[in-house]
């Protein structure tokens, strides 16, 4: 715990902090004429070094493109990306970003030591150094005892660990999360967002992105929430959430956590009758 | 009663029941006066007696068609795995390459003995080549679509990794395309014997196929010999098959279809 509360003390203000990424004016369109989506539209907003950033919004609002925009897996229509001052594409070819998805996407075929030590291994790392960082990433995780365990021996929960584990394994500055919860129960669900919370602590200095439908979960994790709406994804407002930090399951039943969820709620539900 | 247990009692059952339809129709056939009618369908203790009689002869055949069959079925997989992966590699490779692997496909074995006779002149060499032909059309095929088989976010997490194609390859669609690798391996191991032996058949002057061309010559006698000959063909096709699917078993234990619930 103490490790945990050290860590948390380098979170501080969000305003204070070199900005890690900045999003301006940006739009995605797929497809061409009369069948052309767009997906997003003018999205700005930018996020500070070391903070946890929510894009929040309901399905349809472009924010997995999003993602994947700032991931330097798909180019922008209209408008830049900034990560670190860099095109999101160099960055990526760099592996300054670690990504966890939706599904665990785990390889049947590997371990959860083999699967976790996959980045390292692509990234042809030393033996001894890729098997200390597994071995510290899956107690990080909690799952040390089933390294020798093949993925779908594992819970959903477990599973999004390993992937949360293999994401942060090669310690990138950069974490994107796309909705990796939103495929768990809800009790799992919450305490893998409290553990979350743990290993970010452990890996000061780490930017995380994570996109999320959930308001609860966006307002309990983040420093800064980028609220979308739908059909075209628009930003309808950024929130810093300052709610003291280390936050916990208490957190939930506190009278700050309950208003700033009910004041989002407020702000998306006030957007549908336009 | 085990799962595995089960499936070798139907085998077993099944094995019995054709049997018995086998001495049932013998004995229909043999009811009539047809002085021939023993030889067009012997009662099966008769062939396996005859097996047993020519145990030194059929096994010689029979190892000299498994013997190229192995071999064809080794450098078959190989040009079939080497070819699926160099379809894989963009989309213009496999429009491109496709059509000649179906239309090769569609070339009937009959005429293309024939016509593999007159290039290698060596009967080995033949049964090799018809082999190899036969086992890499569905072994490309099968590993073409198993390399396609991984979800697109898991290239991207690859990508993320800047992982370049050879590590992709290695790390994500090699391992992915395994089940499929098996799954045309299994097709094709009895294939590649019916291969060998359709050479045998075309005037090669050794082999099962040889053994049962000389059996019919022979007159109605032959007849046990030719079916004696068919039983080894169906045993050595059987064996095949089943070493394929216990080097799956070993190789790949993770696939769906054989996780016992154990770790490892």
């Amino acid at each position: 715990m103490s490790e945990a509360a050290m860590a948390h003390h380098e979170h501080v203000s969000a305003s204070e902090r070199p900005r890690a990424l900045v999003v301006s004016g940006v739009s995605k369109t797929f497809g061409r004429g009369g069948s052309a989506v767009t997906a997003l539209e003018d999205v700005s907003f930018d996020v500070a070094r070391g903070s946890f950033v929510s894009v929040l919004g309901p399905s349809g609002c472009g924010k997995s493109t999003l993602m994947r925009l700032i991931a330097g897996l798909q180019p922008a229509s209209a408008g830049a990306i900034e990560v670190a001052g860099r095109p999101p594409e160099e960055m990526r070819r760099d592996r300054e970003f670690g990504i966890v998805f939706q599904q665990p996407i785990l390889f049947d075929w590997r371990t959860v030591e083999q699967n976790v030590a996959l980045p390292l291994q692509v990234m042809g790392r030393p033996k001894e150094e890729a098997r200390a960082r597994v071995d510290h990433m899956l107690d990080l995780v909690g799952l040390s005892e089933f390294r020798r365990h093949r993925p779908w021996q594992l819970s959903g929960g477990m599973q999004q660990r390993v992937s949360i584990a293999r994401a942060l394994t090669f310690a990138p500055p950069f974490l994107l999360m796309d909705e990796p919860f939103g495929a768990l129960d809800m009790m799992t669900r919450e305490r893998m967002q409290t553990e979350l919370l743990a290993i970010w602590a452990d890996n000061p200095g780490t930017t995380v992105v994570f996109i999320t439908h959930s308001i609860s979960e966006a307002v309990l994790l983040s420093d800064r929430i980028v609220v979308m709406s739908a059909r075209p994804g628009r930003v309808l407002r950024v929130i810093d959430v300052d709610l003291p930090r280390p936050r916990t399951d208490e957190t939930r039943d506190t009278k700050r956590f309950v208003d700033a969820e009910a004041e989002i709620r407020q702000l998306i539900f006030s957007q549908e009758g336009r | 009663m085990s799962a595995r247990a089960r499936s070798w009692l139907w085998t077993a059952l099944a094995l019995v029941a054709a049997l018995a339809l086998w001495y049932l129709l013998a004995a229909i056939v043999q009811s009539g006066d047809d002085p021939l009618a023993s030889a067009k369908l012997p009662y099966p203790h008769g062939v396996v007696e005859q097996v047993a009689d020519n145990a030194s002869t059929l096994a010689e055949a029979g190892w000299t068609s498994l013997k190229q069959a192995l071999i064809g079925f080794a450098v078959g997989s190989l040009v079939g795995i080497a070819s699926s992966i160099v379809m894989a590699q963009a989309s213009w490779l496999e429009s491109g390459l496709m059509p000649f692997i179906l239309a090769a496909q569609m070339i009937p074995m009959i005429a293309l003995v024939p016509i593999a006779q007159n290039v290698f002149r060596d009967d080995d060499l033949t049964r090799i080549f018809i082999a190899a032909f036969i086992t890499f059309f569905s072994v490309s095929v099968a590993v073409l679509r198993g390399l396609k088989s991984a979800p697109p976010a898991a290239y991207e997490l690859m990508a993320s990794y800047n992982s370049g194609r050879g590590k992709t390859l290695r790390f994500l669609q090699l391992p992915a395309a395994v089940p499929m690798l098996f799954t045309g391996l299994r097709i094709a191991a009895p294939l590649s014997l019916v291969g060998s032996v359709l050479v045998d058949l075309s005037g090669a002057q050794s082999g099962l196929g040889y053994l049962m061309l000389a059996a019919i010559t022979f007159g109605s006698e032959g007849a046990t010999v030719l079916w004696g000959a068919m039983l080894v063909l169906l045993a050595l096709g059987f064996l095949m098959s089943q070493a394929v699917v216990l080097a799956e078993r070993l190789l790949a234990p993770w696939q769906p279809g054989m996780r016992g619930g154990r770790a490892r």
